[in-house]
Parts: C-alpha cells; structure tokens; sequence
C-alpha cells in the first residue's frame, strides 16, 4: 500500500505547489508555515484537485477519507446520531468513541468546535480507511482531546495516515516526517533520523536536542525520556 | 481594569472578577466558557445577569476589536483590502484616512501584499491574520482574540503575538490552547464548566495545573 507523488505540479494564480516522493504505511507528519501550501496537498492526494502536471498514483489503495480543516463542512444531518448513521456507523458505539454520549439528538452545529471535530474524526477513524489524510486534526482541540485525537490515530495499526499540522505541543507518535516549504513539499525521511532536521519541530523538541538529547519519536514524553537517558 | 460582578450568561458564572493586567490569557477545556466569557467582554452579548466594566465603562461602550475563531464567519467582504476598511468605514472615517489606516494595519500584520487578493483564495492563517488587521484598523481599546492562533503555525502565531504586543490598547484578551503562550500573559484565567478556576499570574495558575496536560510544555520539558 502507497501513494506516489510523482514531480506533481499545481498552480493557483501566484502560487504553485511541487512535490514528489512516496508515502508508504504508517504516519506522516506534514508541516510547514501558514499558506505553505499544506492543505492544497490535502486536497490533491485526496484527488480533490486535479494537478497541472505529474500525478498522485494509489498502489493497493481501496478506500480513502480527507478530514477537512473546518469541520463544519462535513455535517450532512441536523442530529449527532443522524450524522453517524450517515457514515453506515452504529450511533451508540461512535458517541462513546466520540466522547459523546448522550448527546446523540444534538445538532451538530451546537456542538462546540472541539466537539465537533472529535466526532467527525472519530467517524472517520471507525470507517478505518485505508488512506486517511488529517487537515489540522488538533486545531481547536484542548489538550485532553488533542491527547485522545493522538491516541486514536496511533490506534490505526495499518494503512496510511497522513497527517497535515502545526500543532506544537500534543503530536502522535509518528513514522515520518515531512514538511512544505514555499509551495514544495520536502521528505525529511523516517523518524527518529529526521528529527534533527525538522525544522518546524516544536520547541520542546528543538529545546532537547539543543541539550544533547536524540528523541526516538516527537511527543512530548519521547523528548523528556530522551532528556532523562542523557543527563541520567 | 476590567470588572465582573455577579455574572451569569448561559453557562459561565462569575460572582466577582478585577483585573488589572494588560495581556490576559483565558484557558481551559473546550466547552468551559471561554468564547462566551470573551462574547460578554466583548459586548457581542449582553449578559442574562450582573455587570461587566472594562475602563469603568459597559462593553457597548469601548472601542473593541474582536478577532473571532471561525474567521471564514466573521469575513464579510470578498476583498481584503475591503475587509479592513470596514472598521474605519464603519466609523464613518474619510476616505484618505482610511486608506491609510487599511495599509498600516495590513503592514502591521504583514500581509501588505494580500490587500487586492479575494478572501476566498486565502489559506485559513492568512484569514486569521486579515481579521487581525480589521479589528486593529481603527485603534482599539481593548482587543480581544478568541482562539485565533488555533489555526496559525508557530511564526505566525508569534507574528501575532509581536502585533497584539505592540497595540495601545490598554487591555488585550485571549483566549488559546496554547500553553506555552497563555505562559507570557500577564494574567491567566483557567475556566472549567463556566467558572474561574484558578486566575493570577502564570506561576500561580500552572501551579495548580502541574499535574494535567494544561501545564506548559516548555515548563514542563526544563524541570
């Protein structure tokens, strides 16, 4: 299973976006600055935009689901349990999932935002694809639910799972890392050998390895481990 | 100064609240009250119960500028440059007069070159950043942010903390989820179900979040 990005071109008046590479099983981290260009790569792996030249090719890939940034866009029902049932899941089971039960009759516009994203990822999650693609999946999210969003996605135990995000406190553990740079995208490679050269790495991860820690993944708890195995 | 007696609105509950620091950060989980705290202050709401007071004078009557969550909600007009201009238009400034205060807020901000780009074709931090420039364009009192660094990366976010930093308002209240940010404030407010948990300076707010993942990561990481 894999996705190949091969010298993609894609332009929208004064920007343009590159990028080629492989994005094989596991999780990837995708980052990079405001306008960067990180959710137009969104879109074009998820075959949403069509490229100007070069092409996202899937190998062995049957299904695939795009989180969008705003998740607002993805409400089709005018009740929580509805919406769910949209998505062929059992209600009951994906409000536990969601962390929401008994609110099954709400809108889901009165939910509040981190509520709500916790409940379309946790759909998309239950629907277990094989090519999953995370616009921002922490973006409004507290800790504690930024916490369980991680645990979620480090629960996938197989596909591909790609994960577009600035977030700089509460990160998953991941398996590679990436990151958009003025339109071009740039594998870093796996972790933890690309950490180092995570440019965008949050700065609990700069501020170990500036003490001489190596770090085997991103969390916060890898960079403490790290920080304890150095100064003992 | 900004003052609560008494407040009750939907699900916040603020018996007695002074504040008299200039950078306030709001914190808490999702839900606890945060937005609609920031709504009341911001006289986008008035309240079921009680009073707020900020320079002595109801909300309603201070020049605020909000940034709000959702900037694809709050965004009204299809230019940018428009966009800004609505606040001094608003205020029936002239037209050279708000021409400049459209390009010294957009060059405040950093997005001089975005003025002639249509909102629609802008990534959601740029649109943040456009909100920004809008509610600083006419010289507020008071700003106000609810969550507008939830969809910035960390140089923007920093961008906007040098901006709001240099404002002359004389208070400038946000809410984040960013720890490691709310940890620069003057003054935190921890919320949690509708009311004030902890509030004080950052050390005496993390103090009593030691044990939870709201305790700042920097802080956590230098132990």
């Amino acid at each position: 299973m894999r996705v190949d990005l091969e010298d993609l071109l894609f332009s929208r008046g004064r920007f343009s976006l590159r990028g080629s590479g492989t994005f094989g099983e596991g999780v990837h981290l995708v980052s990079g600055p405001v306008g960067s260009g990180k959710s137009t790569l969104a879109l074009l792996l998820a075959e949403i935009l069509r490229p100007e030249s070069g092409a996202v090719r899937r190998h062995g890939i049957s299904s695939a689901l795009l989180l969008l940034q705003f998740p607002e866009y993805h409400i089709t029902c005018s009740t929580v349990a509805e919406e769910a049932g949209s998505w062929g899941l059992d209600p009951d089971e994906l409000l536990v999932r969601a962390d929401l039960a008994g609110r099954g009759d709400d809108d889901p516009f009165h939910l509040s935002r981190g509520e709500l994203k916790r409940l379309i990822l946790a759909c998309m999650i239950m629907r277990n694809p094989d090519l999953l693609m995370l616009d921002e999946p922490f973006s409004s999210l507290d800790c504690a639910a930024k916490r369980r969003a991680c645990s979620m996605i480090e629960e996938r135990s197989e596909g591909i799972t790609i994960i577009f995000s600035h977030e700089r406190a509460v990160l998953p553990r991941v398996d590679a890392l990436w990151e958009m740079e003025g339109g071009t995208l740039k594998a870093l490679g796996r972790v933890p050998g690309a950490i180092p050269r995570w440019r965008h790495a949050p700065p609990y991860l700069t501020y170990a390895l500036e003490q001489g820690a190596r770090p085997e993944n991103i969390r916060l708890q890898d960079a403490r481990e790290a920080l304890c195995r150095t100064q003992g | 100064m900004i003052q609560i007696t008494n407040l009750r609105h939907r699900l916040i509950e603020i018996p007695d609240l002074t504040v008299d620091a200039r950078h306030i950060a709001v914190i808490g989980p999702n839900g606890s009250g945060k937005t609609t705290l920031l709504s009341v202050c911001s006289g986008i709401e008035e309240p079921r119960a009680g009073t707020v007071r900020i320079l002595g004078r109801p909300p309603s009557a201070v020049r605020i500028g909000w940034v709000g969550e959702f900037p694809d909600r709050t965004l009204l007009f299809s230019r940018v440059y428009d966009e800004i201009a609505a606040t001094p238009r608003f205020r029936n400034r002239s037209c050279p007069e708000t021409d400049e205060r459209v390009r010294a807020a957009a060059a405040r901000v950093g997005i001089s070159h975005l003025l002639d780009a249509k909102v629609s074709t802008l990534s959601g931090g740029e649109k943040a950043l456009v909100a920004l420039a809008a509610a600083g364009a006419d010289d507020p009192e008071v700003l106000i942010l609810d969550e507008a660094d939830s969809h910035l990366d960390a140089g923007t976010a920093d961008r906007v903390q040098r901006v709001v930093r240099k404002s002359a308002a004389a208070h400038v209240l946000w809410c984040t989820q960013s720890m490691d940010t709310a940890a620069c404030a003057d003054y935190v407010i921890f919320m949690e179900g509708g009311v004030v948990r902890y509030h004080g300076t950052p050390d005496e707010v993390f103090a009593g979040l030691e044990e939870t993942c709201f305790y700042p990561t920097m802080w956590r990481i230098r132990r």
